[in-house]
């Protein structure tokens, strides 16, 4: 096994280590991490498979192969992270909101004539 | 023909938003042309630093304080939310930067009180105002009117113009999710999805340096048309 194989695998190892913990509740996530985490092992320890793939695919390279879905992926996380930004903001403003009706409301209860407040 | 329109906008309940960040004491003689009509005016202070109630003290005025700025969208609709919540018949969009003009109000107006219209959108293009539009304002005022048309399919003569005013249907059916700047194009989303009947009508608009300040710059419409992707990306 050479070093670079042996660092993405503990990396691999930690990342799902971690996972595992947070997600122990939710099956179809797990499920999915497995699979990720399978595919992600079988390459590091067969490279030589990411190039027969990349070949089929009209690829050069099995890295380069690597490194265009990564993009493709990272595109999908920062528009999926951007929704939840979006989703975020609208409770946020919903809770300010509600808390401007209500002192508005509660100002009006006991409000002087403007006529006195000069 | 004016008066008597003043005269129907006092039997209805009218409620005037004005919208505001940061203003300065110019806002005071805005909120002051305001309450010369038969309205009611409803202030959001969208967060600003120094609170804006001390500057209109004595004005028989509701002020809205939202804790954090949001943006003019998620202003609006506070003020929107309030109405709905007063039953008021009327409510006319109104910014607090001194560019519109009070008096533009009751012509705004006429064609809801005569049932012609839910909402009418004030235009600063239309040829009965000879607004003096600066060039460089003009070009992305345009773009952005083409912009509007291809996303909502609704071909005004003014974008993003301050100045509206919405029956109760309109209020009743309107929700603005864009808590910025994008919120002038979702609302034509919104005419567009719920069939409403719209008009224009010609408003001043006086650009002062003050004023000019406060506006948008070429550069916020490229955030602007971002948000607008973004909205139709993520219902």
């Amino acid at each position: 096994m050479s070093g670079i194989q042996l660092m993405l695998l503990t990396g691999v190892a930690f990342i799902s280590l971690y996972f595992v913990i947070r997600l122990r509740k939710r099956l179809l996530d797990l499920i999915l991490l497995l699979v990720l985490v399978a595919t992600g092992v079988t390459f590091i320890l067969m490279p030589d498979l990411t190039n027969a793939i990349a070949r089929k695919l009209n690829v050069g390279r099995g890295a380069d192969l690597v490194f265009y879905t990564s993009i493709l992926i990272f595109w999908f996380v920062i528009l999926k992270l951007y929704a939840k930004v979006r989703q975020l903001e609208q409770s946020f403003t919903q809770f300010i909101r509600e808390d401007a009706l209500k002192k508005a409301e509660q100002n009006s209860g006991h409000q002087s004539p403007p006529s006195h407040e000069q | 023909m004016e008066d008597a329109i003043t005269d129907r906008m006092a039997n209805s309940r009218t409620l005037v938003i004005v919208p505001a960040f940061n203003e300065g004491i110019t806002l005071r003689r805005v909120i002051e042309s305001l309450l010369l009509l038969p309205v009611e005016v409803v202030l959001v202070d969208d967060g600003s630093q120094q609170p804006l109630a001390p500057l209109l003290k004595g004005l028989n005025i509701t002020i809205l304080r939202h804790r954090s700025n949001l943006g003019q969208g998620a202003a609006l609709q506070t003020g929107f939310e309030f109405a709905k919540r007063k039953e008021a018949d009327i409510v006319v969009t109104f910014d607090a930067d001194g560019q519109h003009e009070a008096t533009d109000i009751p012509n705004l107006v006429a064609p809801i009180l005569q049932q012609e219209a839910d909402i009418v959108l004030g235009s600063r293009f239309l040829p009965e105002t000879p607004n003096r539009v600066p060039r460089s304002k003009k070009w992305v005022l345009h773009l952005a009117r083409l912009i509007n048309f291809l996303f909502s399919g609704i071909w005004l003569s003014d974008a993003h113009n301050g100045l509206r005013a919405l029956n109760r249907k309109a209020l009743d059916r309107i929700s603005l999710t864009e808590n910025r700047m994008a919120h002038a194009s979702e609302l034509l989303f919104e005419i567009k999805k719920f069939h409403l009947r719209w008009t224009e009508r010609p408003v001043h608009i006086h650009y002062s340096d003050y004023s000019r300040k406060k506006g948008q710059s070429a550069w916020q419409s490229i955030r602007i048309l971002f948000d607008l992707v973004l909205h139709k990306l993520f219902k």
